[in-house]
């Protein structure tokens, strides 16, 4: 038994439940017999994977979703050993370069020479290029997007790459013009409550049209996030009610108590607490940034309107130098005691404007 | 006291008519190396041979002759031993004869003296062996308390030497020796073979009786300065020596160890916590002499050299301040500097400079250094000055070089003295700190991030108002981002140092004035989390993408979303190890009050590096919510009936008191 997630992934161009006309599109597109580089960009949850799958076996048939895992060790010029996996069917290779950190661009280099100089066998039968997948582009440093331009020229005859992303702007424009960009948004409230009902009716179910709202609502329009919390409601109660708790993952929660340990007290100690939290969230897989930008949505629920500016831009200064620096926790830490600072000399205000 | 074995013929010659040449006859030369029995004042007995090892050429000439006499009577006033005194380096001529004459604190002392009577004279017939390890910065004292006390007590020492190094072959020796003679026993054991040797010896045997020393006593102990080399290599064979003498031996055995300040002492190595715990061993742990008891020494010997000689250039008062402040509690180098620059100052010397100085000024630099010392004394680089002259560069621990830093001393100004600033910077006024924040980083052997991480860890304990603290963690977050470019970074490495720790100082303002500094009373101080936290944060991610990499998900929506909803999911189709994983990551503890992380202590002398290498993983820093997830859930898989043992444990850790 798999994920409703993946269990009920549609297969086809044509079974996709939203953004049909882009579908269509899609499809038109690839009966032409060719097309260029694409970049397929848009929010976590959109459906990006989903539709580039349906496009590839619209491209090559069910033989694409035959699918296997494999290591590969490329040797950087510095002799150092990159170990990467990837996963490929007969006729595409899917990669995440910037697993392999900085040395994504020997791993782009490599990879696409590997793929892009064998031929395919039988072109009569199939398509005369092979496709390659290449994921979370907008985590590739600088140089080896410059690389993957050049990749991207000369190999044209035999490979095609996809491109995927979560936003464009980090994306050099020398790529951006050489592809064509796919935007995928983020799928309505009703597209969500839709695909939910329809889900639930496949696995038997009945779903309350008041619950799938309030579902699709919280999982911020995120479709994955919305059926992971279908499925884990179904976990907690069945049959559904329309009232029923929605399961909140739990570092959420840790979270929005962590802000409310700040928002609570604005002293040395509670810091060093909040340190501690910080910390528990670190080890349990929470990237940094997520923990910035989780804190501060949290926060800005927290405080008075007029302060919202201030923290705003106060997160946004911390996580640039977040991005710079090499440890996180100096500068969450430097937020938090920042965002009490504020508060505190806010409260105290307010209460100076009471007393008088 | 390599001088003991049979380096050269000369020396060989000299032993065979030393009073104690019966070990050689009587049990072969490991013996004689090894065991070398004293008694309690025979320190004069090693301070000859340390002064026939004395590079001085003085010193060398009179090899022959200085034992005999001094043995005769080690007195100042003695007229026919001052010649031979005056050949001796003055640590050895004023080396302490009394409890009294040491500069040590006198609770050490007593506490020395109390461990020994204890397991002396009170010990219980079935009682095994115990250990004693006197640990201090070199040239502390540790050496000479312990003498004196076994002087006092009357207790004989025996101690260890190491013995010949051993690629020196059988061969060689009989080449030396003359194929004719009998060496042909000597031993090519390893040196822990012969340590082990020498302990079984020494417990059993009392010394030799020696012609006129009178054996009152036969209660002893055993002292080993000189550790077999093996040891450092391979701790363990020492720990099982120690435990089978702790179990049989009859006498007392002391450890001497100097602290060492760069990373990786020999102590923690040697005797670590568990063995100290199993093996009851006493650490006594000197602190390097104090500035006052220092002066004590310096000026009765500088008194006791003008007193005798004429012709020495005695330094002032304020010289020998200099001195003390440049040895950084070393009595043993302040001694040889005090000698050192009395030497150079000799009155001819400076009968020359005086007549010199009028005519020309340029040569001043060339003359005495003593006088240069004078002259610059008002100088502002006056530390400098004692850096070049028989003065060491100084390091402190990483734990009071912290507390330097944090603790900031500073010294009050008169309003006068100083230009007020504008109104609208008066929050920024603070009196003169007395300390350089730079040469503390450096003077803790730590690169400057590293240095950062413990101030990190640190700061937030010694403030009281949350704006200070908003200023400091901003001056470590510039203080980080200054070390991002890794090609620069080791340029830049100290100025992030300096601007986090000025940044620190500086923000403080409840310790802004010198008015201010009291009240803080003890605080400890921890060890980064961050290492750790950080290696657990990587190591979970490659597990989470390894585990679940058919998932085919980027790492960020696998570890926020999918994890996390998964710890939820009654799903079937996975296995142990990834179960195990799930639980582990996706869940935190969710609790109403706040665990604090259990923090690891900075102890006194710990080195700061943490110890990543042998770091398995053990989450010491961590609560108990995470400790399964430490190695690989895929190398090891663990039953689910584990977690729930962990779940019982996290209810333990301890609540915060937040008042």
């Amino acid at each position: 038994m798999s994920l409703w997630a993946d269990k009920h992934r549609p297969g086809a161009l044509g079974r996709l439940d939203f953004h049909r006309e882009q579908a269509a599109r899609l499809r038109n597109l690839v009966q032409c017999g060719d097309f260029p580089h694409l970049l397929v960009y848009g929010p976590s949850g959109a459906g990006k994977k989903t539709r580039i799958m349906c496009l590839l076996r619209e491209l090559y048939g069910a033989g694409v979703e035959k699918l296997r895992i494999e290591h590969q060790s490329i040797t950087a010029p510095s002799k150092k050993k990159i170990e990467i996996s990837t996963i490929a069917s007969n006729y595409h290779l899917e990669v995440n370069p910037s697993d392999a950190g900085n040395n994504d661009r020997v791993v782009i280099q490599e990879l696409l020479k590997t793929v892009a100089q064998s031929q395919q066998l039988e072109t009569s039968t199939q398509r005369d290029f092979k496709v390659v997948l290449l994921t979370e582009v907008d985590k590739l440093t600088k140089d080896a997007q410059h690389a993957l331009r050049r990749t991207m020229e000369k190999y044209m005859a035999t490979c095609r790459l996809i491109l995927c992303c979560n936003s464009m702007s980090k994306i050099i424009g020398p790529i951006q013009s050489r592809c064509l960009a796919v935007r995928v948004p983020a799928p309505s409230i009703e597209d969500i409550c839709h695909v939910l009902s329809s889900v639930c009716k496949k696995e038997g179910l009945t779903l309350p049209q008041e619950l799938a709202q309030r579902i699709a609502e919280k999982s911020g329009r995120n479709l994955r996030k919305a059926l992971l919390m279908c499925e884990s409601c179904r976990v907690q109660q069945y049959p559904f009610t329309a009232d029923q708790d929605i399961p909140e993952m739990d570092w959420e929660i840790y979270l929005r108590e962590t802000a409310n340990a700040i928002v609570g007290q604005q002293t040395p100690q509670r810091l060093l607490e909040v340190r501690g939290r910080l910390y528990e969230l670190l080890t349990h897989c929470i990237p940094p940034e997520i923990i910035m930008k989780g804190l501060l949505t949290e926060l800005l629920n927290n405080c008075d309107g007029q302060l919202k500016g201030e923290v705003a831009q106060m997160a946004a200064f911390y996580e640039h130098r977040l991005q710079l620096g090499s440890k996180a926790i100096y500068h969450l830490e430097a937020f938090v005691a920042k965002f009490m600072a504020i508060y505190k000399k806010f409260m105290e205000d307010g209460l100076d404007d009471i007393m008088f | 006291m390599s001088g003991s074995g049979p380096g050269r013929p000369a020396e060989v010659a000299e032993w065979l008519a030393h009073p104690f040449d019966g070990f050689l006859g009587s049990r072969g030369p490991c013996a004689a190396a090894a065991v070398r029995p004293r008694r309690g004042g025979a320190g004069r007995a090693r301070g000859q041979q340390q002064q026939q090892r004395a590079p001085s050429p003085a010193a060398a000439k009179s090899r022959a002759a200085a034992p005999r006499r001094k043995r005769a009577k080690p007195g100042a006033a003695d007229p026919p031993c001052i010649q031979a005194l005056e050949e001796l380096p003055w640590v050895e001529r004023y080396r302490p004869k009394s409890q009294n004459d040491l500069a040590v604190q006198k609770k050490k002392i007593e506490e020395v003296e109390t461990w020994l009577k204890t397991h002396i004279f009170q010990r219980q017939p079935k009682q095994g062996g115990s250990v004693l390890l006197l640990t201090g910065p070199p040239g502390c004292g540790k050496t000479a308390t312990l003498q004196i006390l076994a002087r006092d007590l009357g207790l004989q020492v025996q101690e260890w030497t190491n013995p010949l190094s051993l690629d020196f072959t059988k061969e060689d020796l009989r080449n030396m020796f003359g194929h004719d003679s009998n060496f042909h026993t000597f031993p090519s054991q390893a040196q822990a073979a012969l340590f082990q040797d020498f302990l079984l010896r020494a417990n059993k045997y009392n010394k030799l009786q020696m012609l006129g020393e009178s054996s009152e006593n036969d209660k002893k102990l055993i002292l080993i300065e000189d550790i077999p080399n093996q040891f450092y290599r391979d701790p363990g064979s020492l720990h099982e020596i120690l435990r089978s003498f702790v179990r049989r031996s009859r006498c007392p055995l002391v450890f001497i160890i100097s602290d060492n300040f760069s990373g990786d002492s020999n102590q923690r190595s040697l005797f670590p916590t568990e063995i100290v715990e199993e093996l009851c061993i006493c650490n006594i742990s000197f602190k390097p002499i104090a500035p006052t008891n220092m002066m004590k020494v310096l000026n009765r010997i500088a008194a006791a050299e003008a007193s005798m000689n004429r012709e020495n250039y005695t330094l002032d008062r304020s010289s020998l301040e200099l001195l003390c402040r440049g040895c950084s509690g070393d009595i043993r180098s302040a001694i040889n500097s005090l000698q050192f620059s009395s030497a150079k100052g000799c009155s001819l010397e400076k009968e020359f400079w005086s007549k010199k100085k009028k005519s020309s000024t340029i040569k001043c630099d060339e003359t005495g250094v003593s006088k240069v010392r004078k002259k610059s004394k008002c100088d502002t680089s006056e530390d400098q000055e004692i850096q070049a002259i028989g003065g060491k560069d100084a390091s402190i621990f990483l734990f009071h070089a912290l507390g330097k830093i944090i603790y900031c001393k500073r010294e009050a100004v008169s309003e006068a003295e100083c230009p007020q600033l504008p109104a609208h910077l008066s929050g920024h006024r603070r009196d003169t700190l007395l300390i350089q924040p730079e040469e503390i980083v450096e003077k803790s052997h730590m690169s400057g991030n590293m240095f950062n991480l413990y101030l990190h860890q640190n700061y937030v304990d010694f403030f009281s108002d949350i704006d200070d603290i908003v200023r400091a963690s901003d001056y470590l977050s510039t203080a980080d981002v200054l070390c991002s470019n890794w090609s620069a970074r080791l340029v830049m490495e100290s100025y992030s140092a300096s601007v986090a720790t000025r940044g620190v100082i500086h923000s403080n303002t409840s310790r802004a004035f010198a008015h201010q500094q009291g009240g803080m009373g003890f605080r400890p101080l921890h060890k980064p989390q961050w290492f750790l936290i950080n290696k657990k944060y990587q190591e979970n991610c490659i597990a989470a993408k390894s585990l679940f990499s058919s998932f085919c998900l980027p790492p960020e929506c696998l570890q926020t979303e999918l994890l996390p909803y998964l710890a939820m999911l009654a799903n079937p189709m996975r296995n142990q190890a990834q179960i195990a994983f799930i639980q582990d990551v996706g869940r935190l503890p969710l609790k109403r009050h706040f665990g604090r992380l259990q923090l690891e202590a900075l102890g006194d002398k710990d080195p700061g590096l943490p110890e990543l290498s042998h770091g398995d993983g053990d989450p010491e820093g961590l609560p108990s919510s995470q400790s399964s997830g430490s190695d690989l859930p895929s190398s090891q898989p663990q039953p689910v009936a584990a977690q729930a043992l962990l779940e019982e444990e996290e209810l333990r850790i301890e609540e915060y008191d937040s008042d």
